[in-house]
């Protein structure tokens, strides 16, 4: 029993921050309708902004500041020179664009920075608190994850549910012809979408870089995921997605506890091909059109 | 050509398999009179066109993304190398056990999961495919990290590759011309191996310890500690090569690792060649690995395989003409045209027509009668099909299987060099092969003129497919092939107008 | 007020429509009838921004507006009611009335939302909900209301009977007419359901096959049996 909490507690916090990254792929998909494969080489990119940014200042907040906006910034970039050229073509089309991306932002990370994994320490203590006379596996580092992740995830619900802006957002997202016809500027949105995702990601690949390491080719395996947890919320659904990004985290933390870490994408595998056969158009999505 | 062969309709089947065994012919020819690096990129372009002519069929034919193929290529090398190392006769038959029969049971493992994989797919659409092959193509390698007694664990296994006693002669050249043309369609790689049973039936399984230890003991017998490619050989292989360069390929990227395996096996060639022209040197090696062979039996270590005691090695074997890198590319091209005739018949019949109905619209397809979910099924099995044989081919020219070998890199890089060659044309997949082995060297050479520092070096290849890959899903969809097809296209009807 | 001079579109080499003229008079009903595939559509979309048209003009209160986006065109004063169900079930009463006129000031709004209600109480009272629990006659009630929260001067409906009770089309049509006649409203109305629409409209205007056969008062055309039997099909 006691190792049941201490393997959920393990997973708390990387559950958060891939909920944050399936936040991201959810807003990119209900903007334009594409899952944007090349989220986490811009996450993977934009922490090794953080990286610099830290070693030239020593900063880890300013590091997250600056990686928030240059995540931002990257969104808005792929946006207009990759989706929007060719999102009209085909869906097979922006599919392979963005692993184009993927490709070109890993490769252009390990010319930048090398390929070797680098270390990205945690800013706090990252060993776990003691209580009750033992130690459990949850430290301020931790803490500090779910305080921000919780922080950004309210923000953003305030955003969308609360104001003008979100609103626009979600009904450009739901039907761009209404919304346009009511005035809103659904292409501002679309871009809005896509800067906001990129801000989400960084977050997400600053928080994790201290949990595994930091090379180009090392967030990888959350894109799968972040990619289950997002399909399994139904794909359009914001509130699916943290709920099942923690879900997807937590799962995995008790099958790497009782198991072996190297199940985890097996775990995340089967999570998705159960999810696909028996409830293909997610747990909170309204839509059932995922089939031909 | 395309369009002159197709009309022929009637004679198609005699057009595709002459058109399969020309380039098999020229191919050959060349694999002789090249040098040994270039058939190692001539083995590995041969490889990288298997597998991409299964993406073909997926992408272009039946437009489905995936990048499940990098796993299914595991797939198909695994069960290569785990039977080969395993298995000292065919189960249930009890004939003596051969490399051909693992290449079947590479092919029909590929079957069997490409089903699985294509039931399922067959219920999704676009983004989700994408994703779930996505998590396949990060997930399958992983299970080899389950069974690290059976699969080698993170370090993977490293297998010996069968390798003829006396060199592929021109008489195999005959045989392997009429059964190919008898043979229609089917598994096509028997054919091939045909002639072959006995020139690696008592190949036997040997492990990287083994050839380790081999060279070790020829170091002790023949006393050749002075000379500096020795050294250098041996070097290579005590740093336990095969997990370093696994770190490098998981680090860097796909085509890193390509560029990293060329240079081993260049060295690998060079150190074979002194050990050829040195006659007692196959004696040696024998000796060093049955002595091995008995260890392992005791220790259990984790190279199972390693623990046949029956396994020899032919000590009168090696031609000094013949060097592995020929033998390599000899395999790699032969199953390339096999599955190159099987494709272009595929696609050229009724099957082809099918899979164009679903992709282009399939409740129009539905309508006539045709089962878009069978469709995109059959797609799936024949695409996994030849990706299990380029995985095997892939296993045999790296003489490894590990994760580290089939990463998510590699099938990003067989979606690169369809996308760049062209998704529709099985020519367009030639092409992509070529880039994908042409580019890192060319690069390279860039390199070598300026002065790059490696990291990018090893990068720019994969930072330059990444480009190429948006640039032609932005202004040329079809790739290179399309785009040259759209210029001719262009040119003609404006001669014509005028 | 709003006035479409000589107005050509096509689908490929499909011409949706040929050469529309026609006026829409402020504080009427002007109501476009036709048989399916007449082109009545695609007049509305057209107007709204939704198509580009090949040659002719769009003009309103004098002002050149062809071509335009429909997030310009709505924000001059134009606002469509397309055909179907043009409501966000997603999002709930309040705020798929919201999403109309985002650009105005928040006290223009809040008229706006409040004359809204008062027209169809029955929004009011679920504003709450989401759009996905109203009925067929509501949810378009709720697709004129969001029309109404842009503050238009020319508001097109684009077949409002689409699917519903005679009973309530007779009671929202008649209510926009009343509309029209209080506030000003130029009002457009395409209708394939021609004794319906032409029971409230002043003018009508018969389209077929993307030309205007026929134009003159409501009553006149609703009467002029030959052309009910060669057009309106009744």
């Amino acid at each position: 029993m006691i190792d049941f909490i201490d393997y959920l507690l393990g997973g708390v916090s990387s559950g958060a921050i891939i909920a944050l990254m399936a936040l991201a792929l959810v807003l990119v998909w209900r903007s334009t309708r594409v899952v944007n494969f090349a989220q986490i080489g811009q996450a993977m990119f934009t922490t090794y902004v953080a990286l610099t940014i830290r070693e030239l200042t020593g900063s880890w907040f300013l590091a997250l500041i600056v990686a928030m906006a240059a995540g931002l910034v990257l969104g808005v970039l792929v946006h207009f020179l990759v989706i929007r050229p060719v999102k009209r073509l085909d869906t097979s089309g922006a599919i392979i664009a963005t692993f184009g991306v993927l490709i070109a932002l890993e490769a252009l990370a390990a010319m930048v920075w090398g390929g070797d994994p680098e270390a990205f320490p945690p800013p706090i203590e990252n060993a776990g608190y003691e209580l009750f006379g033992r130690i459990w596996p949850f430290s301020p580092y931790d803490l500090l994850v779910l305080v921000s992740v919780v922080i950004l995830v309210l923000a953003l619900s305030v955003v969308f549910t609360r104001t003008n802006v979100g609103l626009a957002m979600r009904a450009s997202a739901f039907n761009p012809e209404v919304a346009r016809l009511s005035g809103v500027r659904v292409n501002r949105m679309l871009v809005l979408g896509w800067a906001i995702a990129g801000l989400v990601g960084a977050v997400a690949g600053v928080l994790v870089a201290p949990l595994s390491t930091l090379s180009p080719t090392s967030f990888d395996i959350f894109l799968v995921f972040a990619f289950t947890a997002a399909v399994i919320g139904g794909l359009d659904s914001l509130v699916g997605a943290v709920a099942f990004g923690i879900g997807t985290g937590l799962v995995i933390a008790l099958v790497s506890g009782y198991s072996d870490s190297s199940n985890a994408p097996l775990v995340a595998l089967a999570l998705l091909i159960l999810n696909l056969l028996f409830k293909p158009e997610g747990v909170f999505s309204h839509h059932k059109a995922r089939a031909v | 050509m395309d369009s002159i062969l197709q009309r022929f309709s009637g004679a198609r089947l005699g057009v595709n398999a002459a058109t399969a065994l020309v380039i098999w012919g020229l191919l050959t020819w060349l694999n002789q009179v090249i040098d040994p690096l270039m058939s190692y990129y001539l083995a590995t372009t041969a490889m990288y066109a298997t597998a991409m002519f299964g993406m073909t069929i997926l992408l272009g034919l039946s437009g489905q993304v995936s990048l499940g193929n990098g796993a299914l290529m595991a797939i198909g090398g695994y069960i290569f190398a785990v039977t080969s190392m395993n298995w000292q006769t065919v189960p249930l038959l009890g004939t003596p056990w051969n490399a051909v029969w693992s290449m079947v049971f590479a092919g029909v493992g590929g079957v069997v999961f490409g089903a699985a994989i294509g039931g399922i797919a067959a219920r999704l659409r676009g983004p989700y495919l994408a994703g779930l092959t996505l998590g396949i193509a990060v997930g399958v390698p992983a299970i080899a990290n389950r069974f690290p007694g059976l699969l080698g664990g993170e370090n993977g296994l490293m297998l010996q590759v069968p390798y003829p006693e006396g060199g592929y002669a021109s008489q195999d050249v005959g045989s392997e011309e009429e059964t190919e043309e008898s043979s229609e369609i089917g598994v096509g790689d028997e054919p091939v191996y045909e002639e072959l049973p006995d020139e690696f039936a008592d190949q036997g399984e040997q492990s990287g310890v083994d050839d380790m230890l081999t060279e070790d003991d020829f170091l002790s017998e023949d006393d050749m500690l002075t000379e500096d490619d020795f050294l250098s050989e041996d070097d290579m292989l005590t740093e336990d090569d095969f997990l370093s360069d696994e770190d490098f390929s998981t680090d860097e990227g796909f085509d890193t690792e390509l560029v990293e395996e060329d240079l081993l096996t260049d060295d690998d060639f060079l150190s074979e060649e002194d050990f050829t022209t040195d006659e007692g040197f196959e004696a040696s090696v024998d000796a060093g690995a049955e002595t091995q062979n008995g260890g392992d039996a005791g220790g259990g270590n984790e190279f199972v395989g390693g623990t046949d005691p029956a396994a020899e090695l032919d000590p009168a074997g090696l031609d000094s003409e013949f060097v592995i890198e020929q033998w390599q590319a000899s395999v790699a091209i032969a199953v390339a045209c096999v599955v190159g005739f099987v494709a272009l018949n595929l696609v050229r019949g009724r099957q082809g027509r099918v899979w164009e109905a679903v992709r282009d619209d399939p409740i129009a397809a539905a309508v006539s009668g045709i089962s878009p979910a069978g469709s995109k099924i059959s797609a799936f099995v024949v695409s996994s099909l030849f990706a299990a044989l380029a995985g095997a081919v892939f296993a045999q020219i790296l003489s490894y299987v590990g994760p580290g070998a089939f990463t998510l890199g590699l099938s990003l890089s067989l979606l690169v060099g369809v996308v760049l060659g062209g998704r529709n044309s099985f020519i367009g997949a030639i092409i992509g092969a070529v880039i994908l082995v042409w580019l890192p060297e060319f690069v390279l050479g860039l390199s070598a003129d300026r002065g790059w520092q490696d990291q990018i070096t090893n990068n720019a290849p994969n930072f330059i497919y990444g480009l190429l890959v948006v640039l032609v899903v932005l202004v040329a969809p079809g790739g290179i092939v399309g785009g040259i097809q759209g210029l001719v296209g262009r040119f003609r009807s404006d001669s014509r107008t005028g | 007020m709003l006035r479409i001079e000589g107005l050509s579109v096509s689908y490929g080499a499909v011409e949706a429509l040929k050469d529309v003229s026609l006026e829409v008079p402020p504080g009427r009903v002007t109501a476009v009838i036709g048989a399916n595939g007449a082109g009545k559509s695609t007049l509305m979309r057209t107007l709204a921004g939704l198509e580009k048209p090949k040659s002719g003009r769009v003009l309103f209160n004098e002002e050149d507006i062809t071509g335009g986006k429909p997030e310009d065109i709505v924000r001059k004063g134009i606002a469509l009611v397309p055909e179907g169900r043009s409501t966000i079930p997603d999002l709930t009463v309040e705020e798929n009335l919201k999403l109309g006129g985002m650009w105005r000031t928040h006290a223009q709004r809040g008229t706006s939302l409040t004359r809204v209600y008062s027209l169809f109480p029955v929004l009011g009272e679920r504003r709450h909900l989401g759009a996905d629990t109203l009925s067929g006659g509501e949810r378009q009630q709720l697709a004129i209301g969001r029309a109404l929260m842009t503050g238009p001067q020319a508001l097109l409906l684009d077949e409002p009977s689409l699917g519903l009770a005679p009973l309530i089309v007779t009671q929202i049509l008649e209510l926009v007419s009343q509309m029209a006649k209080d506030s000003g409203l130029a009002v457009l109305l395409v209708e394939q359901n021609a004794a319906t629409a032409l029971r409230v409209a002043k003018t009508g205007i018969v389209l077929n096959l993307g030309q205007i056969v026929k134009s003159g008062p409501a009553h006149d055309i609703a009467q002029d049996e030959e052309l009910r039997h060669a057009y309106l099909g009744y």
